[in-house]
């Protein structure tokens, strides 16, 4: 039995869309710590493709992280968190390196690619429809 | 088991955190701008004393997020500023008033810092909405 969602359109957008869900859930956690000492900002890896089509980096799956230097170093791992390295906002002397304009042009453009999604989504359900004969 | 929650729900639970530790901050800097000229009843007594929010991020395992939360309130050890007052009754023998260590400029910095933060996180929990929004609108057709 199939199910509407195996559709590949519609399963592309879906993972799209969770992507969007979670990086919602790291920037609310970034803007409410904004205050709180030694908290450092993370981001979701935004997926990479090359030539092929191909996603590269550690996109696909979750991998283990080490959380502290004593522990071994997970096999073949790799960040899917983006601790902001590359970001060139300050770290203040709380420690603390949130930048709340950084999250909230974030939030903005997060909210943006979700509406965009669910946009096509219903328009691929709206395209289903015109094959049933409703449309 | 933190998969059964919705990620939306979590941002807003997140959010949320992050409201409540800012209105106690307010709390906090109004109590120090009220009490800014709150003197010693006794003379030579000491005045009130300036108290310090504090923020502290901890792991909420039941949504495997962390939250903030406002850590224990301390008091801002700095002197008191001497005012030479002999009549007023909390004056010691030499006259001076010990004043409470509170710098309302210091205090309007840290309250407009407290408002910037909750309208982020109001902003985080309107967003999250909208986009609650856009899936239900996704049945709608």
């Amino acid at each position: 039995m199939s199910f509407i969602g195996d559709i590949p359109t519609l399963a592309v957008l879906r993972t799209k869309m969770q992507w969007h869900q979670e990086r919602q859930r790291l920037l609310a956690e970034n803007v409410a710590n904004s205050d709180a000492p030694n908290f450092k900002p993370r981001d979701l890896v935004a997926p990479h493709f090359d030539a092929h089509g191909e996603a590269v980096g550690s996109t696909g799956t979750l991998a283990l992280a080490r959380t502290s230097s004593s522990q071994i170093e997970p096999s073949g791992s790799g960040d899917s968190f983006d601790r902001n390295r590359k970001v060139g906002f300050e770290t203040r002397p709380s420690g603390n390196a949130v930048s709340l304009e950084g999250e909230m042009t974030k939030l903005a453009s997060n909210q943006m690619d979700y509406e965009a999604v669910t946009q096509l989504y219903t328009k691929s359900l709206q395209l289903l429809n015109i094959a049933i004969g409703k449309g | 088991m933190s998969g059964d929650i919705n990620d939306f729900l979590r941002s807003m639970t997140i959010a949320t955190s992050g409201l409540r530790a800012q209105a106690g901050r307010m709390r906090v800097i109004s109590e120090n701008i009220a009490n800014a000229d709150s003197t010693a009843s006794t003379p030579g007594g000491d005045p009130y004393r300036r108290k310090v929010p504090t923020f502290s991020s901890a792991l909420d395992r039941s949504i495997d997020a962390h939250v903030v939360a406002l850590g224990p309130v301390v008091t801002d050890n700095s002197p008191f500023r001497i005012k030479y007052d002999p009549n007023n009754p909390a004056a010691d023998a030499a006259g001076d008033v010990k004043y409470p260590n509170v710098n309302p400029l210091v205090e309007m910095t840290d309250m407009r810092e407290a408002q910037r933060s909750y309208e982020a996180n109001l902003n985080i929990i309107t967003a999250t909405r909208q986009m609650i929004q856009r899936t239900l609108d996704i049945l709608k057709g």
